[in-house]
């Protein structure tokens, strides 16, 4: 690996500047991502290199920035378009979910729609509940769309390599709150495969599995709950969907207790659905019941009082690791 | 129409309350006692008090991400505004919503936003529930130009002339979103030239003059009131500060120039000049003014300093109303 | 050869007076046409060049885009009659010939003011005006541009305005001028507020140099009472109140309100009448001065405003000469003028 080290947006704004240079259709738009570098910088960069042509500001209107990326992608093009926030992205629900998503299979599999929609998504800024939200469960629930949530530097740029290279939607969310997260990132273009999660620690008593912020705090938590004597397994979906659910299974079968951790509302989060497959696949091999960690049944508040309460970190995940292998309770 | 020397004295005083207490707040969040997004409202205080002045308290307005300045103009709590950016469970939203969600539904302000645009079709609703009830209040939508660019601001403005609603709607023209100018955002110079194309009237103020201001909006309100539907005002304005914080001259996507001509056209002080001139008030009178605000300010800091941060059970509280169906 | 000027106000046609009365709205589109149809018909005769001042509405660059003989010119950008007033000022320093001036009566004031020789065009784009006329674009770059050119002479072109001067002394001491071209008013009221007079109760006294009986406003006080052409000298004043005679004006476009009229006295050329604060001076239909208690304004008329080339009688005089034709074998004018677009 690579001893340069680039911050988790840096690895963003890179990977759109090298496939810029290597296909001269692959352009940007989006509310300041020009002229300023987009609003939390991840852009910063792509408007000098490669002029207003190819890095284009555009209006408030997020609803047509995703008909631009739909209307240029199925006729040759392959967009990046940008919602500056991931709550953003409702008022652009009709371009994601009943266009970008659908159209391909509507036109009998014959369109090709080449886009990416990037977002930041992720609470922790006191930006309170219109600014917040994890909301990647909406999209996974969309056939058509592919769901990218990278939770370090290294994958930020291969995951957004591949994601533009990809000839299918991706929805690609980055966490406001890792921007500044540094990692090893090897220069030149290198991709990371979509729809392939990582096992980021070994472990054998349990399995984390997690994505984007959430991972993080479950390697934290790793790291507490092996001071205790728990050799914990965690795995980093890296992508949503398409889910490596072959991945998460292997691993279950051979630490038989798993928990879920992820930032969103646990209530109908993606959480569940990864703990219907685990059961699908793998009931034979569970010791205890599928744990689950998420944010309450609420918006996100603003004050830092409830905001901490409210988002997971490692100590509710290593609760939640404690519960599983505090089973069977009676025996 | 003619406004009396006291009116014009408290229109004085609501907008020297607005910038002092953006000012306060601006310095609080810059020593880090402020969490959050802050957009400040100072520069632009002349639009906020030109027009909730034409209103009556029953009167509802919907406001913007830049939204404090209408809830002080609507007659606002400052020690509850505080204590709300600070996060504090005495606040407007007892610390949940914050800056971009501030409101004070007794006085009609149906809150600041996030999403741009997305106070405008509410107001309309608002105006819908006057109509509906025979009620002769309006509703006032907030709004600023780059919030024009998108779709909700089309809908709702086609859909109030469609339905005759009594709705005016305020366009705060400051020349940019974030750091685009919106001259790049639209082909188009005025808000008021899609005004026509939704059949409404609209018209230009000087969004420095707080008099301009009141006198057009009293004029839409009046229309609006007597059922003859909605209007569109456009101000004119600026904002001081950055798109968001305090920082003021230095960025690199306005000159400093530009921000230092507007300056010169500061809505309060050219309003205490004309005060003056017009023989309404005394340079000591105005003076007065600002020390009255200045110990309000320091009351409602100190307040809100001294409030307790919400307690863990408030977490849950509030999703649905109490009493209601699960 | 000289060139034409081009000045627009970004604002007229969009003011206050849309919620108070049926006018109508004058959107940037109509006027982006005047100013592009101004251009072509100068340079189509003749002009040098155009001379375009910048405005805060973007008019004068869409209108000029791709016409190489169009020249914008900088201005303060201030979004306020100073843009216009230094805009005259920089066409005079630049010579412009003829200047096309759209706008209201105010825009004509305030270029006025920033030169007080112009030679303009005044081309109405907003609502109840009485100096500048409703002209059709090409005409007036026509017109423009055979007197830039010098087909047609000045003199023969128009003739000079007549203007209004209020000299104002203010209890301090301090002495104040302003000028009007069409009226001038006392207002019973504080402030200059939106500006626009609506409150006919509140009107006390109106100086009009041209007071003209088919027209909506101030002026329409004068002219239904007193009529004075603009090519009449002199002015009238007009004193409302009392219970005497009474007429019916529309002060406001489609409100007909009813005056009082307590005097009406005609004011000969060069000559003035005194009037007293405390009130606010409307100048050509806005509302313009605070007059503080203790103040007094002398207001005058005399034939020394700004030259107004009349589009109709310089066409009129190129036809009568045969400006328009083509001369046999002129190969140039075979072809259209049109924009170039330059790019
Ligand atoms: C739907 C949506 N898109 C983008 C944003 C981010 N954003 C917040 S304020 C703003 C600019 C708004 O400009 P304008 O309406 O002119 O108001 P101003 O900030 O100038 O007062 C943008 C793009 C948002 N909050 N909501
Ligand atoms: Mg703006």
């Amino acid at each position: 690996m690579s001893d340069r080290t680039l911050t988790y947006g840096q690895a963003f704004s890179e990977a759109i500047r090298l496939e810029m240079e290597a296909d001269p259709n692959v352009f940007i738009a989006g509310e300041d991502v020009g002229a300023h570098g987009g609003v939390f910088h991840t852009f910063d960069g792509v408007q000098s290199e490669f002029g207003e042509r190819r890095a284009v500001d555009t209006p408030i209107s997020e609803q047509a920035i995703i008909g631009l990326g739909v209307g240029a992608a199925v006729t040759g093009l392959r967009p990046i378009v940008d919602l500056m926030f991931m709550d953003f992205s409702l008022v652009a629900a009709d371009q994601i979910v009943n266009q970008a998503a659908k159209l391909k299979y509507m036109f009998g599999g014959e369109a090709k729609l080449p886009m990416v929609i990037t977002t930041h998504g992720g609470a922790g800024l006191s930006a309170a509940a219109q600014h917040s939200q994890s909301l990647e469960a909406l999209f996974c629930h969309i056939p058509g769309l592919q769901v990218v949530f990278p939770s370090n530097a290294y994958d930020v740029k291969g995951l957004m390599a591949s994601a533009i290279l990809e000839d299918n939607p991706v929805l690609f969310v980055l966490h406001k709150r890792m921007l500044g997260l540094k990692g090893p990132v090897p220069e030149g273009r290198y991709t990371v495969p979509l729809g392939q999660a990582m096992v980021t620690r070994e472990g054998s008593d349990v399995t984390v599995v997690s994505w984007g912020r959430t991972h993080n705090e479950a390697l934290a938590a790793a790291e507490t709950l092996a001071g205790e004597g728990v050799q914990v397994e965690v795995i980093d979906l890296r992508t949503l969907s398409p889910l490596d659910t072959a991945t998460v299974v292997a691993s279950v079968k051979k630490t038989n207790r798993v928990v879920v951790a992820h930032e969103a509302v646990r209530f109908g989060g993606f959480g569940a659905e990864v703990a219907a497959q685990i059961q699908e696949e793998a009931f034979d091999y569970l010791d205890a019941p599928v744990g689950r960690v998420g944010a309450p049944f609420s918006p996100v508040p603003f004050t830092p009082a409830l905001e901490n309460l409210y988002v997971p970190d490692a100590a509710r995940i290593a609760e939640s690791v404690r519960a599983a292998l505090a089973r069977p309770l009676l025996g | 129409m003619e406004l009396t020397p006291a009116q014009q004295l408290a229109m004085h005083k609501s907008m020297v309350r607005i910038r002092l207490f953006e000012e306060a707040a601006g310095k609080l969040m810059e020593t880090g006692q402020m969490p959050g997004f802050l957009h400040l409202y100072v520069g632009q205080e002349a639009v906020a008090v030109g027009v909730c002045e034409a209103l009556r308290v029953d009167d509802y307005i919907t406001s913007t991400h830049r939204g404090h300045g209408h809830l002080v103009a609507k007659g606002g709590d400052l020690a509850k505004m505080m204590a709300e950016l600070m996060g504090k469970a005495t606040g407007y939203c007892g610390g949940k919503g914050g800056s971009m969600h501030i409101n004070d539904l007794s006085l009609g302000m149906l809150g600041a936003n996030g999403i741009v645009g997305a106070g405008v079709p509410i107001a309309v609703g608002a105006g819908f529930r006057n109509k509906y009830l025979g009620s002769d209040q309006v509703a006032v939508a907030f709004f600023g130009d780059a919030s024009t660019n998108i779709g909700a601001f089309h809908e709702a403005a086609n859909m109030a002339c469609a339905l005759h609603l009594p709705v005016v709607f305020v366009c705060e023209h400051n020349m940019y979103g974030e750091y685009t100018p919106t001259e790049k955002a639209m082909a188009i110079a005025d808000v008021v030239d899609r005004a026509a194309g939704y059949g409404m009237p609209g018209v230009i103020v000087d969004g420095m003059d707080v008099l301009a201001v009141h006198e057009a909006t009293l004029e839409a309100v009046a229309r609006a009131r007597r059922g003859e539907g909605p209007a569109l005002v456009e101000a004119k304005t600026y904002r001081f500060y950055n798109h968001h914080g305090i920082q003021t001259l230095g960025v690199k996507y306005r000159p400093d120039a530009e921000v230092i001509a507007w300056k010169e056209r500061d809505p309060i002080f050219t309003f205490e000049d004309r005060l003056v001139e017009g023989g309404v008030a005394s340079r000591d009178q105005i003076e007065e003014q600002w020390a009255q605000v200045r110990a309000d300010i320091a009351a409602a800091i100190e307040f809100a300093e001294n409030s307790p941060y919400p307690e863990p059970s408030a977490l849950l509280a509030g999703v649905y109303t109490a009493g209601g169906a699960k | 050869m000289g060139s034409v000027g081009i000045i627009v106000n970004p604002w007229a046609g969009k003011d206050v007076r849309r919620l108070h009365a049926p006018v109508g709205h004058t959107p940037d589109t109509a006027k982006i046409g005047i100013v592009r149809r101004v251009i072509l018909g100068a340079l189509d005769v003749g002009a040098e060049r155009v001379h375009v001042a910048r405005d805060v509405g973007r008019i004068a660059e869409r209108a000029a885009k791709a016409i190489d003989r169009a020249v914008l010119v900088d201005g303060p950008g201030t979004g306020s009659a100073l843009d216009t007033r230094r805009a005259a000022a920089q066409m005079a320093e630049l010579g412009c010939a003829a200047v096309a001036v759209l706008g209201g009566d105010g825009t004509s004031r305030d270029v006025t003011m920033g030169w007080r020789d112009a030679p303009i065009i005044p081309i109405s784009t907003g609502t109840n005006n009485v100096f500048p006329g409703f002209v059709d674009g090409s005409s007036a770059g026509t017109a423009a541009g055979l007197v830039a050119s010098g087909a047609v002479a000045l003199a023969d072109a128009g003739r000079r305005a007549k203007l209004l001067t209020a000299d104002i002394a203010l209890p301090g001491g301090d002495r104040i001028q302003d000028i009007a071209l069409v009226d001038m008013a006392l207002i019973a009221e504080q402030g200059t507020g939106a500006r626009a007079v609506v409150r006919s109760d509140l009107i006390r006294l109106v100086v009009a140099a041209l007071a003209v009986p088919a027209s909506t406003g101030l002026s329409a006080i004068a002219g239904r009472t007193s009529p004075v052409a603009a090519d009449e000298e002199g002015g009238v004043v007009v004193r409302l109140g009392g219970e005497g005679r009474r007429v019916r004006v529309p002060i406001v476009p489609g409100s007909f309100d009813v005056l009082p009229i307590a005097s009406i006295d005609r004011l000969a050329d060069g000559g003035s009448i005194t009037v007293e604060g405390p009130g606010v001076l409307a100048y050509d239909g806005e509302r313009d001065r605070v007059l503080p208690a203790g103040s007094t304004a002398t207001i005058t008329v005399a034939r020394t405003g700004p030259f107004v080339i009349d589009v109709a009688r310089t066409l009129r005089a190129a036809a009568d000469h045969h400006l328009f034709d083509v001369a046999p074998g002129d190969s140039t004018a075979a072809t259209r003028t049109e924009a170039h677009h330059g790019h």
